[in-house]
């Protein structure tokens, strides 16, 4: 296979009948998705081959159709998240330079603020079939484009051609052994890479997809009973909110899974392990890689020996750490493979970031004995503490542990004595009554003196990304 | 008393190696081996926590007992 479009073409071939999606309100089976895809393809062949076209979608089958139909047109489907505000929506329309912007229904009041009379904007409704679609996306092509985060900095464009998309597939099949006998569960926005690299997954193996439109835990229990499904892929804090006290049920619908997969710099060991316990054969893995350069280490927790470590390099992936200009065993980590973009939408930011194929990830790692990777935190978020790096996760981490407590971001405090000190910003869980001193005697004990927070700061939500991450770099 | 009992928590929780029939309000900075500026910055910031104050610079630096550090939390509440 070549193109992501190839993917459906031969799960269509090789099961017509099955279902491919399932969605709140429907289920379309691979000759139903095959058709909605040609009839879309076909209405964008009035478009430039190439063009941009933005999708503005929840997670249900007219995603998947409008997606699909673009990129087997040889269009580009530029994928905006559901949660984005106006304002980043016309810097995102406006640094991709769409020909067409279409929406789900619920979504059009967004695109209608547009202002261009070059750029059309319809509803998946307004959209019918013309001809027949006789144009295909070559491997080199884009197929798709991502702006990042932005939890550092200003979002960066990120196209992925089909080569690259084929290429993290083939990865993620063979690694995590995907195949058309498995029924995924998917509570993940499939505008990111990690819901969307999950469709591809399923297309390309002739799974069944459920598409979750929300992360609502008792539908994603109902889904799992209901389809006898065999995998499921959630954030971590989803899967922390699944084994904790509050769903009693959870071992009995889990138990059966044949895996959970995730995807995180860091996935609490706690719940690693009471994932484990309750799958009675299944495994829990997780992944680590950036848009830019997706699935690059796959991790497997079949011990708890490496509990804290992301994996190894994918196949045909190669990692090294820099620091100072200079491999180092502590350092910056750098990708090279198939799965690295070529460079970023309109070559901006294409410079600093890539270096001769290797993509600079200014994510901090180490590398064991054994080859296995650990992310440590972000190159520009460490702490200096009179000269003492500290890295924010590790205070997190030791302060996440405690009941009682959503989340908690750790950033430097200028200080006249030590330059930099920690100051903490808590969200409480609902009706929490932890204390500040709770906090910081568990940090005292926890641990070394210069790394116990000097502030802590209780607050009700974090600034946070159009996918919903927190933007640390505003709290700083 | 309550208030001598709380200051008194804060000290043992800050040097949790320090054994309770060791502690006394006059023994100063120089006599606890693990009292440095890091452990003063703990002190401190786990006693403005506690009972919602704010210490100025001057006072950071003239707090070096269990006593001076009595009276200033006395001083703002």
């Amino acid at each position: 296979m070549n193109t992501i479009a190839d993917f459906l073409k031969n799960s269509y071939r090789a099961y017509p009948d099955k279902i491919a999606i399932i969605d709140n309100n429907s289920k379309l089976t691979y000759s139903e998705l095959n058709q909605g895809v040609n009839d879309f393809s076909s209405f964008l062949n009035k478009f430039p081959k190439n063009s941009v076209i933005s999708l503005l979608f929840d997670n249900t089958h007219e995603f998947v159709i409008s997606y699909l139909g673009t990129i087997s047109s040889g269009c580009i489907a530029h994928l905006i998240p559901t949660g984005i505000s106006q304002k980043n929506l016309m810097g995102q329309i406006s640094s991709a330079k769409p020909k067409l912007v279409l929406s789900s229904e619920n979504h059009f009041s967004k695109i209608a603020e547009i202002e261009s009379k070059i750029i059309e904007k319809l509803r998946f409704s307004e959209v019918k079939k013309i001809s027949s679609n006789d144009r295909k996306p070559q491997p080199s092509d884009y197929a798709y484009l991502i702006y990042t985060s932005g939890t550092t900095s200003s979002p960066k464009g990120v196209p992925i051609t089909h080569s690259n998309c084929v290429f993290t597939t083939t990865n993620i099949v063979r690694t995590l052994q995907y195949s058309q006998d498995d029924i995924d569960v998917l509570p993940l926005p499939l505008s990111h890479s990690f819901g969307l690299g999950c469709l591809h997954t399923s297309l390309y193996v002739g799974s069944t997809l459920i598409i979750h439109k929300t992360v609502e835990i008792p539908q994603i229990f109902d889904s799992i009973k209901n389809y006898n499904a065999t995998t499921l892929a959630a954030i971590p804090s989803t899967l922390s909110k699944i084994v904790s006290n509050g769903f009693d049920d959870s071992s009995n619908i889990l138990s059966n899974l044949r895996l959970i997969i995730t995807n995180s710099t860091f996935f609490p060991p706690e719940t690693i392990k009471k994932l484990k316990k309750i799958l009675k054969n299944g495994k829990v893995a997780t992944y680590y890689g950036l848009t830019e350069a997706s699935r690059s280490t796959f991790m497997i927790f079949d011990d708890d020996n490496k509990i804290e470590s992301v994996g190894k390099p994918s196949d045909g992936i190669s990692l090294k750490l820099v620091s100072n200009n200079e491999e180092s065993t502590i350092g910056e980590v750098w990708i090279k493979g198939h799965n690295v973009i070529e460079k970023y939408w309109n070559e901006e930011h294409t410079k600093e970031n890539l270096d001769d194929g290797w993509l600079k990830t200014s994510d901090l790692g180490k590398i064991d004995d054994d080859g296995y990777l650990y992310i440590l935190g972000r190159v520009d978020d460490l702490i200096n503490i009179s000269g003492e790096k500290v890295y924010p996760q590790e205070i997190e981490r030791v302060v996440k542990v405690l009941t009682g407590i959503d989340d908690v971001i750790a950033v430097p405090m200028k200080h006249e004595v030590f330059g930099e000190v920690v100051k903490l910003f808590v969200k409480k869980s609902i009706e929490s009554n932890i204390s500040k001193t709770d906090i910081l005697t568990h940090c005292i004990k926890n641990l070394e003196r210069f790394k116990v927070p000097a502030k802590i700061e209780f607050v009700e939500d974090f600034p946070r990304t159009d996918y919903g991450k927190i933007k640390r770099f505003m709290l700083k | 008393m309550v208030l001598d009992d709380d200051v008194k928590k804060i000290f043992l929780e800050t040097f949790p190696a320090l054994p309770e029939s060791d502690f006394q309000w006059g023994k100063t900075q120089k006599d606890y081996e693990d009292w440095d500026s890091f452990a003063q910055l703990n002190l401190i910031t786990l006693a403005e926590a506690k009972f919602e104050i704010t210490f100025s610079d001057d006072e950071v630096t003239s707090i070096s007992s269990a006593k001076n550090l009595l009276d200033r939390i006395k001083s703002h509440i």
